[in-house]
């Protein structure tokens, strides 16, 4: 039942001004409540988090979901802000967020663009951080390593990623992101039966003017063709040593991810050096907080009551 | 992924469906029945194109199989990538019983042609293929020959016919005109069609070049299958072909090949003058051939039109049904007919 997400908005939406941006997001649950921070991915929106956040709304926490950068009606703040999507900047807007709402510590959750976010917010700043949820295990790039093939079979899925290198895939998507956005979910999610009506509701966070500043720019940087911005410089020097996640943590992928396979965690295990559990959602793919969100919703409650 | 190449090659057929006119429809008509020739002719046969003859050329060493009689009208068929010769390893035969003399190169990267200049740029240009086909002739003391060819070598085909009409007693191509057009190749295709390129933009990368080094049997075959989705090839003929890509100067030029048309690296000097002369999309003036497979995952088949005022002598365009990208392997008594045709006449 809850696997057809629901097609309400998140709404109404609150802004915050947040370091670089103002940070468009949505609240629910008890103000008082645990907090959990749920961060979406490319190229979704927060309504990743659709059923998620009342499900913990309902069980007490306070959640907040924002529209990372470039994305909805998040902005920056400054028009000479550099469109950066480098990792340290995902992590950076975390903190920024956490210390424009006040929020001391939270549970960080997310997957893909936000599961990096998360885990960099987690790795680097322990102190605020009650536990982490991140589908596809430990995301922070190894840019260092950006030039080494994947098996062949592995590199088909990331064609986008390579068209993002020129200026032919920057034009492409200015014009065709609804398009390019449709196959990515459709073959990162082989198994999801999701309708237009729940597309275009995410698709529409696409529009942000900033968006294919932001994605270009972070496709080309994890590359190391693309430079960083200096003002995430001593972030990205502290990510390019992969520090490991201290505090504890629950990873999950789905069985179905048509993007990233589905693995026994076994080889980030070194990452976690704190309380770690893996599991592996059956039929779920990239999407996962959407697909599955009573497993995504059921892990952020284990890492609370813990 | 496989869900992926469905989808695509339903767009593909839809696009190749759409837009015909009635004289399109006669032809494609002509090629249905064309098509229908008996099965065990679509299972190429595993005969090796053996021996080879090796010809100097100022730049190049080819090896390239020859069949046929010596005294025979000429037909250059030029293989493509990731391919080889036997993708002709039927049509050359079956050009031979009829009379004509049939010259298959391996085009340079590729099998035991070798550069002769460890100095010589390793480049995969446009110009550089189709300089290749006339310095070949050259050598052999060919006067005017057939150009046939798929890929990059019906690229090359269709260089060498524009720029060298004298030379040239006709054209076949599949996928009709294959000058690039670097001007404009920046401007984005629809996603469906930027997805089935995902290796032209994995080699603008070094990851691309390591890759390609490192895994070029998996990307050739999985190339092969997405482009040829109703192709049964078995292991020992795609083994037959993988073989000459490990050419020393395969992954070099091939990267050089798919950066070039991006105007992502920089021609060879030498060829300068011709790339100039292509930059302005010449036309064909000689007669022409131009064959489309209808299940072709790559490249969509069409009825022509798009192409015609690039074909400013007598033109036939034929859509082969059940052929995919390889289809001088896939249907090769099709891709025979179309160069007899053109020697007749």
């Amino acid at each position: 039942m809850a696997r057809a997400s629901s097609t309400q908005r998140l709404e109404p939406l609150r802004h915050v001004d947040a370091g670089a941006l103002n940070v468009a997001y949505y609240e629910t649950g008890p103000a008082n409540g645990p907090v959990a921070v749920l961060l979406h991915g490319f190229p979704y929106d927060i309504h990743s988090y659709v059923d998620v956040a009342p499900m913990l709304a309902s069980q007490g926490c306070r959640v907040i979901v924002p529209y990372l950068r470039g994305y909805g009606p998040t902005r920056f703040r400054d028009a000479a802000t550099r469109r950066s999507g480098e990792q340290a900047a995902m992590g950076a807007d975390l903190m920024a967020l956490m210390d424009a709402l006040q929020i001391q510590r939270a549970v960080f959750a997310g997957y893909d663009w936000g599961g990096r976010a998360a885990c960099i917010g987690a790795a680097l700043w322990p102190e605020r951080c009650i536990g982490l949820i991140s589908a596809n295990s430990y995301l922070i790039q190894d840019i260092a390593r950006a030039m080494r093939p994947a098996p062949a079979i592995h590199e088909v899925p990331l064609w986008y990623q390579y068209y993002f290198q020129i200026e032919r895939g920057r034009s492409g998507l200015a014009a065709n992101r609804r398009d390019i956005a449709k196959i990515l979910w459709q073959q990162w999610s082989p198994n999801w039966a999701f309708d237009d009506a729940c597309f275009e509701r995410t698709a529409l966070a696409h529009d942000n003017p900033d968006y294919v500043d932001v994605v270009i720019h972070s496709y080309r940087h994890r590359f190391g063709l693309a430079e960083g911005d200096p003002q995430y410089a001593d972030i990205q020097r502290k990510l390019a040593a992969l520090p490991p996640v201290t505090v504890p943590a629950i990873t999950l992928d789905g069985a179905g991810d048509g993007v990233v396979p589905a693995t026994d965690g076994k080889a980030s295990a070194a990452k976690f050096t704190g309380r770690r559990t893996h599991h592996v959602i059956p039929r779920a793919g990239h999407n996962l907080p959407q697909e599955e969100p009573e497993a995504f919703a059921a892990a952020v409650m284990e890492l609370i009551k813990a | 992924m496989r869900d992926a190449v469905d989808k695509r090659r339903r767009l593909l057929l839809g696009a190749a469906l759409s837009g015909m006119t009635a004289i399109d429809a006669g032809l494609h008509a002509r090629a249905y029945a064309q098509a229908k020739v008996p099965a065990a002719a679509r299972a190429s046969s595993l005969r090796r194109l053996e021996p080879l003859r090796h010809v100097e050329t100022e730049i190049l060493n080819i090896a390239c199989f020859e069949e046929g009689p010596a005294t025979g009208p000429a037909v250059i068929l030029l293989h493509g990538f990731p391919y080889d010769i036997h993708t002709y390893a039927d049509v050359a035969a079956i050009l031979a019983v009829k009379g004509c003399r049939a010259i298959v190169p391996y085009l340079r990267g590729y099998g035991e042609t070798r550069f002769r200049d460890m100095a010589t740029p390793r480049s995969g240009e446009q110009a550089a293929l189709g300089a290749d086909v006339i310095a070949l002739m050259d050598a052999l003391h060919i006067g005017r020959a057939v150009f046939a060819g798929h890929n990059w070598g019906g690229r090359a085909a269709t260089v060498a016919a524009a720029l060298w009409p004298d030379r040239c007693a006709g054209l076949v191509t599949v996928n009709s005109y294959l000058i690039q057009d670097l001007s404009r190749a920046m401007m984005p295709g629809p996603p469906e069609n930027e997805e089935a390129m995902w290796y032209e933009y994995y080699f603008q990368l070094e990851r691309g070049r390591a890759g390609l080094a490192a895994n070029r049997r998996k990307i050739a075959r999985m190339l092969w299958e997405e482009w040829s989705p109703d192709w049964d090839f078995d292991d020992a003929t795609f083994d037959r072909s993988a073989a000459a890509l490990d050419n020393p100067d395969f992954v070099d030029v091939a990267i050089h090949s798919y950066r070039h048309r991006f105007g992502n690296a920089d021609g060879d000097p030498r060829y300068a003058e011709l790339a100039k002369r292509l930059a302005a999309m010449p036309p064909i003036t000689v007669p022409a051939a131009t064959l489309d497979g209808d299940s072709d995952g790559v490249v969509a088949a069409g009825d022509g039109s798009a192409s015609a005022a690039k074909f400013t002598a007598r033109r036939i365009h034929r859509v082969v049904k059940g052929a995919g990208h390889n289809v001088p392997q896939e249907a090769p008594e099709a891709f025979a007919a179309a160069v007899t045709e053109l020697v007749k006449v």
